[in-house]
Formats: structure tokens, sequence, C-alpha cells
């Protein structure tokens, strides 16, 4: 009966942190953004890796001389591209959102975020906080959810969170791996374009130089001066 | 009864402790495209007595500089770059918010890609006593204490391999940087001497012929038989 009771209260922290887990951590970075304003920021992720995205929205309030904790009908407009500019996502949200995306080609991904609000107009000094939080690859994982659905003790969870922390780490070198066969690529086409053109160059000034020497020399025979 | 109760508390504040050391990590990075002649601020809250180190790097744009400050809570600029392309700052923090500006507008027409880190230590200092638990627990037997000790290796093992991913991060920064170098290198080297060169051997080949125009008149060219050049 005790252990029932005490399994019960076990469920309710883990609920408690999963509630949590939904919202930002308190202390994430902020930002702020005008009214028509965009703010991009650039996620360069391997393949098959998910990204999720926290932000939380405070209007400055003028009278009140700070920032109002929650604005209902704000919201913001989040806009992701893939490394081929495509847009994967491109959604409303309110003034707190959670957004998330897998990424299936490994590249710069772009997460643009800009408020769609024109009330803030009416607010003078349009100023509007953003707080924002983007977790990546094995950052994205719910452990007590996890631990929950699969009934694993303390030490399987921390050993299932090594293994996932050592699988996103692999990707990260092999995605490595591959940016560093681009970049090869790059490099020995520039080095070959510069010595093929350099002698296309020097062949030409031969070439030209021949045909002024003959030029000149029939040009002086033709002027009788040779 | 007391054992029961010892265990079941053992049980709820281990899992809780378990649960709440998995909770969101404070470290982050953000890489962001600042515009030529803006100046952004990022604020992060932190506690007292914690400590925050921020590492930035400039990914993309001509000169591959920029400013950076860091204010204090009271206005007060801790440290403070002038066009760097690259730097690292440890801040021991009191109460209040942060303000890490970059500043670019020293640029009038390059924008610039940054890259920063963000390393919080001993902001949840809450946790910091989840040894107390071990005060309630009576008769560990021997197994409990091996397992402690797995869970310590374990424990080292996931925060080396926290620093491998957060050195993996920086080495991709700057692996992005040069490449951005590299590919701009490419452009330039390809389109711009290309053009140039054309543009070059056009204009000496029409100065030499018009050399002879103007040198011998019209007439001696064609006398010659070189292609007459027209005006």
């Amino acid at each position: 009966m005790l252990m029932r009771q005490g399994g019960s209260m076990m469920l309710s922290a883990a609920g408690f942190v999963l509630a949590f887990s939904w919202f930002l951590p308190g202390y994430a970075l902020y930002f702020h953004i005008g009214e028509t304003e965009k703010k991009c920021f650039i996620e360069e992720i391997p393949d098959e890796t998910m990204v999720i995205g926290k932000y939380r929205t405070q209007l400055w309030d003028k009278q009140a001389n700070s920032f109002l904790p929650a604005t209902p009908g704000l919201g913001m407009h989040v806009e992701i591209k893939d490394p081929d500019t495509k847009i994967i996502l491109s959604r409303q949200y309110g003034s707190e959102g959670r957004f998330t995306f897998t990424s299936h080609t490994p590249g710069e991904h772009q997460i643009c975020l800009h408020s769609n609000s024109t009330k803030m107009a009416l607010f003078a000094g349009g100023k509007l906080r953003v707080h924002l939080d983007i977790q990546v690859g094995e950052h994205t994982n719910n452990y007590p959810e996890i631990a929950a659905k699969d009934k694993l003790t303390e030490l399987q969870l921390r050993v299932r969170q090594l293994l996932d922390q050592v699988e996103q780490i692999q990707k990260e070198q092999n995605y490595q791996r591959y940016r560093e066969e681009r970049f090869r690529m790059t490099s020995e086409s520039t080095n070959q374009r510069v010595l093929w053109w350099s002698i296309a160059q020097t062949l030409i000034l031969i070439v030209t130089g021949i045909w002024q020497m003959k030029h000149l020399k029939s040009f002086f025979e033709a002027k009788k001066l040779v | 009864m007391l054992l029961e109760l010892s265990l079941v508390f053992f049980a709820f504040s281990t899992r809780f402790i378990a649960l709440a050391a998995f909770s969101q990590s404070f470290d982050s990075d953000f890489t962001f495209t600042l515009p030529a002649g803006r100046k952004e601020c990022f604020y992060q809250t932190m506690k007292k007595d914690a400590s925050l180190e921020i590492e930035y790097q400039v990914l993309d744009g001509a000169g591959l500089d920029v400013d950076f400050h860091i204010s204090s809570p009271t206005g007060h600029v801790i440290f403070s770059d002038y066009r760097k392309s690259d730097g690292v700052h440890t801040v021991e923090t009191e109460d209040g918010d942060y303000a890490l500006c970059f500043d670019n507008t020293f640029s009038s027409i390059s924008e610039k890609v940054i890259f920063f880190e963000l390393i919080l230590d001993n902001m949840d200092q809450d946790l910091d006593d989840d040894d107390d638990w071990k005060e309630y627990v009576h008769g560990t037997d021997m197994l409990d204490m091996k397992l402690e000790d797995i869970m310590d290796t374990i424990n080292s093992v996931k925060a080396r391999l926290g620093k491998s991913a957060q050195i993996q991060t920086v080495l991709r920064a700057f692996e992005a940087r040069d490449r951005n170098i590299q590919e701009s290198n490419f452009e330039r080297v390809w389109h711009t001497e290309l053009s140039r060169g054309r543009c070059l051997w056009m204009r000496r080949g029409v100065l030499y012929l018009r050399l002879f125009r103007d040198v011998t008149g019209r007439d001696a060219g064609q006398e010659t038989g070189t292609i007459p050049v027209s005006d």
C-alpha cells in the first residue's frame, strides 16, 4: 500500500517535470524584435536530426514601464528553410509556441521569426521581447518520458542517454566528413581552373606575341623601312 | 514500518532527482546574420555566483570581424572587443540580465554571419544538494555501493561526451568559416578574373590596332592586309 503511494507520487513527479518540459527553461536567452523585423538563425545540422524550438514573447508596456507576462493575440510567424532554400515549415503561432522539424538533408537550415501583429503600433515604442531556446539532436529527447514508457531504471536511462549522445556525435562526424569532401572538391576545382586559365593566358600571350612580330615585320617591309 | 517508509522515500527521491537531472541543459549556441550597419543584443538572465562563458566567431562576411561587448545588469561594460574575428570570455555573474552585443555598425555594405555559444555553470544550485538523500537511506548493502561507483563512472563519461559535443560544435564553426572563405575565393577567381582577363585582352587588341590606324592612316592598314578597324 505504501509502495503504491510511493509509485503514484513518483508518477506525479514525472508528470510535473514532463509538463514543464513543454515550456521554456527559466533561463533562456532573449532578444528584442521590432514590429516588422525578421530575425533569422542558422542551424547547421546533419540529416535525420530533430530540432525543437521554443519561444515566449512579452510586450513592452509603456505605462507600467515593464514587460507584460503574456499577451494574447500577439503571434509570431515561424519560417524554416532547408539547405536548398526550400520552405519546410511556415506557420503562425501564438505568443508562446513550440515548433519542431526533422532535417532530411544535411546542411544549413534557416529558422526565421517575425511578428505578424500590427497591434504593436498601438503600444507606442513597439518593442517585443522574445525568449528563444533551440534544442538539436539528442537534446530533443524527453528522457523522463522515455524512462516512463520503457520502464528503465536510473542506470539504464543513463546508459541510454550515453548511447544517444554518442550516436549524435557520430552523425556530426559523418556530416563533417561529407563537408570536408565537398571542401576538398571546391579547392581542387579552384586550383585546376586557376592552372588552366594561367596556361591558356600564357599560350594566348605567346600566340599574340608571334602574330605581332609577324605583323610588325610585314608592316615595316611594306613601308620599305627594312 | 519505518523501513518501508524509508525505502519508499528513497525510491521516490532518487527517481525525482534522476528526473530533475534530465531537465533542459543550459548550454546553447546560435548562428545568426547581422545586417550591415546594425547592432544586435542578446540577453541572458543569470543568478548570483554562477558563471557565464561565451565563445563567438564570425563565419562569413568581408573582413570576418565584428565588435562585441558584454554589459552587466547595471549597464556597466565588462568586456569589449574591437573588430575581432573570434573571442572567448568568462564572467562571474550577479543576479540580473547580462547583455551580449554584436556591433556591425562600422561596416556599411557587408553583413556578417556570427556564431556564438553560451555555457552556463552553477545555475541550478538547488540540485547541488542532491547528495542529501543518502542521509535518509539506512542499511545500504555492498550491491548499492557498487552501483554508485558505476553511476559515478557513467556520469563522468556523460560529462566528457558533453564536452566532446561542445568542441565538435566549435570545430564545425571553424570549418564553416573556412568553407565560406574558400567559396568566396572560388567565386572571385573564376568569375571576376575570367571576365577581367577577357576585358583586358580585348582592350589590348583594340589599342594595338588603333595604334596602327592612328599612326599610319586607314589606307596603310588596308594596304598591309590587316583587318580594317571600323570606327
